[in-house]
């Protein structure tokens, strides 16, 4: 094991991928000379060459598109967008060629999407958004979306060796201020979800960053609280939720994305269906309300989730 | 519409013209009624939004029907004419079926909540279903929650300190306990000072104790032996492949049904009710748990055949555990046979509100008196065995006992 | 940065008699299986919407007719079945794709030419145009990364050449250098929009801004279009990058059979149907081949592709659930059909 931060892991997970597979290549703007935006491919041009660390033109549907092509050819394309909010310059090649080839042709996709996703910095609309949600909806998309070091290690690794389009959501705010214990050598994690934090009194599923608002926030409640870390929105672990809420019978589901549709509604609904007769109290959800993300800090903060307001939420529920 | 093996008639539709086209007009025939017409040879024009076509003929024929006027607009589907063809099946498509609604792979939902309580407070689901499995009356719990609400907490805490009773089943004094409890063995306790290991009832021990102490305050008990010559019986058994109780049991329902029905009903304070039907309750051993009594209902529409199996069948399941509620309840009388242990009286109690029930005891070999067609006397060895009725005094008395056990033995030393 | 240029063009390659019969045969089947198409879809046979490239045969089939087994085509658009056919598609399963029957190639998820046997190297198409062009790309950056001697093939016609992908594809190709032969089939008409009312500049006029190679050539003769494609083809295999062939044809039927074309000019298609590809090369070949006796060949092959076809029963709708996600090991695209004689003589 050694200590690595959330991006130090993604940049061994895509060190360990292509030293592993000579298929596995990356693509992206900015990402060979200059090491990326955010430096997670710092160092991959020099150890694997420009022809598999890429430098690609401003052309979001371009790079979805030749991803595609290439892993039709049977390489293991993995591309990455410079903010996840400009996946929507790609949105067609990834929900209609991407997502839809193995169902109405029978051909596999074997691809993976990197997006830096989330706010927090004052990055305005078009550099903090949560997009998953679009690609939960879209049939033939995996959507992975770790919380921890080792978790970003494993589930890009998965990822990578699962045979379909897999969308990869980086949290940026967890680059540099998350640190853990991340297993060396080959290390591959199930999209399934965990339990981050085991309680008996209330449930909190959320995913991202908001894992770590969630679990600062049960510290300072004075009941036990438990928390699901979701780590994969699709395949969704329905199974993992519902036992959860089936031993606390109150749930507080997190989204840091907006509300309306955000990942954080299907799993409510999905609790509503399924789990109905072990409810103490209604499913509740802490989400950015439906605007988007403001540039001013005040304005920032007063919308996105904190452990605060999840605190909050918390006790209310728990007081039901 | 006539068509013989080697004529079909096939129709013809209306063509959908692009996928949001619905309807269309004929706007000229081609093909009258009784004209010839060749494969793919044009029978109509149509009309639609979109474009103007023809209709050319999938089958080669003769028109048999025009079913649409010339500007009659029709939905697309709508069959058009008719065309008989002469040279057997053609290139038509099998019928296509209806496509069945597809059922998403959705997992089951769980059942609906038990009916409410009636009360004008709101219970949570979860509440709710926590009050049903452990018979809690909702309005004993006191609510910590918001407003006063009672919260899932709030029933674990009352059922923490509340007493656990176990339900009886006032038919029968033998109740199988839940699994989980009957079979678990007590932890072995340490011996007391003068060696004695203390160890408290199982459940079921103590329920079955519970319910004998019941029937003896209750019932005014009596038992009444008669000496049975099983010969015969013995001898039909094993005919039959079966036991000698379902022999018997066939036995006391005839009786029971034709001269004493005062036996085959139950006794309420001072309410008798007797049944035109007999469900006959078959105590069933437990081993060292104790005992348990199935009910076989309408046992009057089984033969020996049909109640050896029945028997087995209850007998089985009772010790598997697998009885349903039903199974153990609603006896009219009941029949017992621990003859196997090898005693040949007891004093059985009955199952109350029932006011009778048959012993069957051991058979054993015995030399008696038999008397000859001449009317001499002699010694015979015969199998024997003693029918014991412990029954009601409040329901019946003596005579009626008596009599009773004596129908039943010449009913069972008559068996051919 | 290198400018672009044209590039010295490569001897161009031969055909025998025997490749120039078998590019009328493609055609004839082509055409073939399109009007026999056409005409089950006014029976009620074929759901949802029928769409053909009467006229425009030559394009696909003398463009595909020049591929290698290696080489893969994405996509083949709505005008081009004769891609498929070249490469070795099935036909029978082409009609049970049509009619929604159950079929290896979509399992009735997919319909009209929305398909593609991926196992002879074929993509099938989605109906956002361009987006295709780019995955070309894509398979040829692969086969380029895996220093392998194939290339892409990629069909659009004169309205793609208006979308963002159109453009995104064309400028990366030439920054990469990416083996791949974009073939624009201009025929003059995107549904309704004619091609005035679709670029300012003519999309082959853009090629050398691009810094690609580009050639114009009839695409109403399937030996011209053999040729050009089968010099850009050779162009991409000696890492010169990709070309741009515009193809002139005319669509001689409306959009799809839902529409009867009232908008183009009679005359206009008085002109092309003079002009028929299938026309013109059988006259070319009247000495070598008795076109009729052909065309009744096809027709039969054809007839037996119907009949087999309609014993298919329709997809079973259990599917429609089935099979959004791969498991296990995923397999490339596969090599198909490459009938031209000059491949098997190493030509």
């Amino acid at each position: 094991m050694a200590e690595r931060t959330y991006l130090q892991a993604i940049s061994d997970g895509l060190r360990q991928e292509m030293r592993r597979d000579e298929r596995v290549f990356v693509m992206g703007e900015d990402i060979g000379a200059f090491g990326g935006a955010f430096k997670v491919t710092d160092g991959l041009l020099a150890e694997f060459g420009a022809a598999r660390v890429r430098d690609v033109p401003i052309a979001e549907a371009g790079i979805i598109g030749t991803a595609v092509g290439t892993a039709i050819a049977g390489l293991r394309p993995i591309c990455e967008m410079q903010f996840a909010d400009f996946i929507s310059c790609g949105f067609d090649q990834l929900v209609n060629v991407a997502g839809k080839m193995h169902y109405r042709l029978g051909l596999a996709v074997p691809m993976v999407v990197r997006l830096p996703s989330g706010g927090g910095f004052s990055g305005g609309p078009f550099h903090s958004q949560n997009p998953e949600a679009w690609f939960m909806h879209a049939p033939g998309l995996k959507v992975v979306a770790p919380s921890t070091p080792e978790d970003a290690k494993g589930l890009l690794a998965a990822a990578v060796r699962d045979p379909n389009p897999v969308v990869f959501l980086e949290h940026k705010h967890l680059y540099r201020r998350v640190k853990g214990a991340v297993p060396e050598g080959d290390h591959t994690t199930e999209m399934r979800a965990r339990v981050a934090r085991v309680g008996s009194d209330l449930t909190v599923v959320a995913y991202g960053a908001m894992v770590h608002a969630a679990l600062d926030a049960a510290e300072q409640v004075d009941a036990s609280i438990e928390v699901v870390d979701l780590r994969s929105l699709v395949p969704l672990d329905e199974e993992a939720i519902l036992a959860s809420v089936r031993k606390t019978s109150k749930v507080l589901v997190v989204d840091e994305a907006n509300r309306t549709c955000a990942a954080g509604a299907q799993v409510a609904a999905l609790i509503a269906d399924r789990a109905f007769e072990d409810l103490d109290g209604p499913v509740r959800r802490v989400a950015a309300p439906d605007v988007p993300i403001p540039f001013s800090p005040p304005l920032e903060q007063a919308i996105l989730p904190s452990s605060q307001s999840i605190r909050e939420a918390m006790d209310e529920l728990l007081a039901y | 519409m006539s068509s013989s093996p080697t004529e079909t008639i096939v129709d013809i539709v209306l063509p959908a013209m692009g996928t949001s086209i619905s309807e269309g007009t004929v706007i000229e025939w081609h093909k009258q009624v009784g004209d010839p017409v060749a494969i793919d040879e044009v029978i109509c024009e149509i009309s639609t939004d979109k474009v103007d076509t023809d209709c050319p003929s999938p089958v080669a024929g003769v028109v048999t029907e025009i079913l649409v006027a010339v500007g009659q607009t029709v939905d697309v589907g709508t069959i058009i004419a008719r065309v008989a063809t002469g040279d057997g099946p053609t290139l038509s498509a099998p019928p296509d079926a209806p496509a069945p609604a597809i059922e998403e792979p959705a997992a089951t939902n769980g059942h609906t909540s038990g009916a409410s309580n009636g009360r004008s407070q709101r219970y949570s689901p979860v509440v709710q279903r926590m009050s049903e499995v452990h018979g809690v009356d909702l309005a004993d719990v006191p609510g910590t929650g918001r407003g006063g609400r009672v919260t899932k907490r709030d029933v674990l805490a009352y059922l923490k300190q509340a007493p656990t009773e176990s339900a009886l089943h006032s038919d029968s004094p033998y109740i199988a306990d839940e699994p989980a409890v009957a079979a678990s063995t007590p932890p072995a306790a340490a011996p007391d000072d003068r060696g004695g290991h203390l160890q408290p009832l199982s459940r079921m021990r103590q329920a079955i104790g519970a319910a004998m102490r019941n029937s003896l305050q209750t019932a005014a008990t009596c038992h009444t032996v008669v000496e049975c010559d099983f010969t015969r019986v013995e001898k039909r058994r094993r005919d039959l492949g079966v036991t000698a109780l379902p022999l018997v049991a066939r036995a006391v329902i005839d009786v029971l049904r034709s001269d004493f029905p005062a036996l085959n009903a139950t006794l309420d304070g001072t309410t008798l009710t007797r049944y035109d039907r007999v469900h006959l309750g078959i105590a069933v051993s437990l081993g060292d748990e104790g005992l348990i009594v199935p009910v076989i209902h309408d046992a009057q529409d089984l033969s020996p055949d049909g109640l050896s199996a029945r028997i087995k069948d209850l007998a089985t399941r009772a010790r598997a555990k697998q009885l349903a509620p039903d199974e153990v309840q609603g006896a009219t009388f009941t029949i017992t046979n621990p003859g196997r242990s090898g005693a040949v009286i007891a004093t059985p109690i009955i199952n109350v509100p029932q006011v009778a029930i048959l012993d069957l005891e051991a058979v054993v070999r015995r030399p008696v008196v038999v008397t000859d067609g001449d009317g001499n006397e002699m010694i015979a060895i015969r199998s024997m065995v003693n029918l014991v009725l412990g029954w009601d005094h409040r329901a019946i008395d003596g005579v009626y006992a008596a009599e009773f056990l004596t129908a039943v033995r010449r009913q069972l030393e008559s068996v051919s | 940065m290198s400018a672009a240029v044209v590039h010295a063009v490569p001897e161009v390659t031969q055909l025998t008699d025997a490749d120039r019969i078998e590019l009328l045969r493609f055609m004839l089947l082509m055409r073939g299986i399109e009007e026999r198409g056409l005409t089950l879809y006014k029976q009620g046979k074929v759901p949802g919407s029928f769409y053909d490239g009467r006229g425009q045969e030559a394009i696909s089939v003398g463009a595909t007719f020049a591929l290698d087994r290696g080489d893969a085509v994405s996509s083949p658009l709505i005008r081009d079945l004769g891609a498929h056919l070249v490469r070795g598609t099935d036909i029978a399963d082409i009609f049970r794709h049509y009619m929604g029957r159950e079929n290896p190639l979509s399992h009735g998820r997919e319909g009209n030419v929305h398909f593609g046997d991926h196992r002879l190297g074929v993509v099938g198409m989605v109906s956002m145009l361009p987006d295709m062009m780019v995955v070309a790309n894509g398979l040829a950056l692969a086969f380029a990364l895996q220093g392998e001697a194939r290339c892409a093939l990629s069909f659009f016609g004169d309205g793609a050449t208006s979308r963002g992908d159109w453009h995104e594809a064309m400028n990366w190709a030439a920054v990469d250098r990416l083996p791949v032969v974009y073939v624009l089939e201009n025929n003059h008409f995107a549904y309704s929009t004619p091609t005035e009312r679709q670029f300012a500049v003519s999309p082959i006029a853009r090629a050398q801004a691009y810094g690609i190679a580009s050639e114009t050539v009839d695409g109403n003769d399937v030996e011209a279009v053999f040729g050009a494609v089968s010099r850009a083809r050779l162009r991409a295999l000696a890492g010169d990058g990709p070309t741009l062939i515009e193809a002139e044809t005319m669509r001689m039927h409306g959009h799809g059979a839902h529409d009867d074309a009232r908008y183009v000019a009679p005359e206009l298609l008085r002109e092309w149907e003079a002009r028929d590809p299938i026309a013109r090369q059988a006259t070319a070949l009247a000495g070598l081949v008795d076109a009729d006796a052909l065309r009744r060949d096809v027709d039969a092959q054809v007839e037996e592709a119907v009949v087999a076809a309609m014993t298919a029963p329709m997809a079973d709708p259990s599917g429609a659930v089935t099979g959004v996600f791969h498991v296990g090991e995923p397999e490339p695209i596969g090599t198909g059909a490459a009938p031209w004689s000059g491949f098997r003589q190493g030509g």
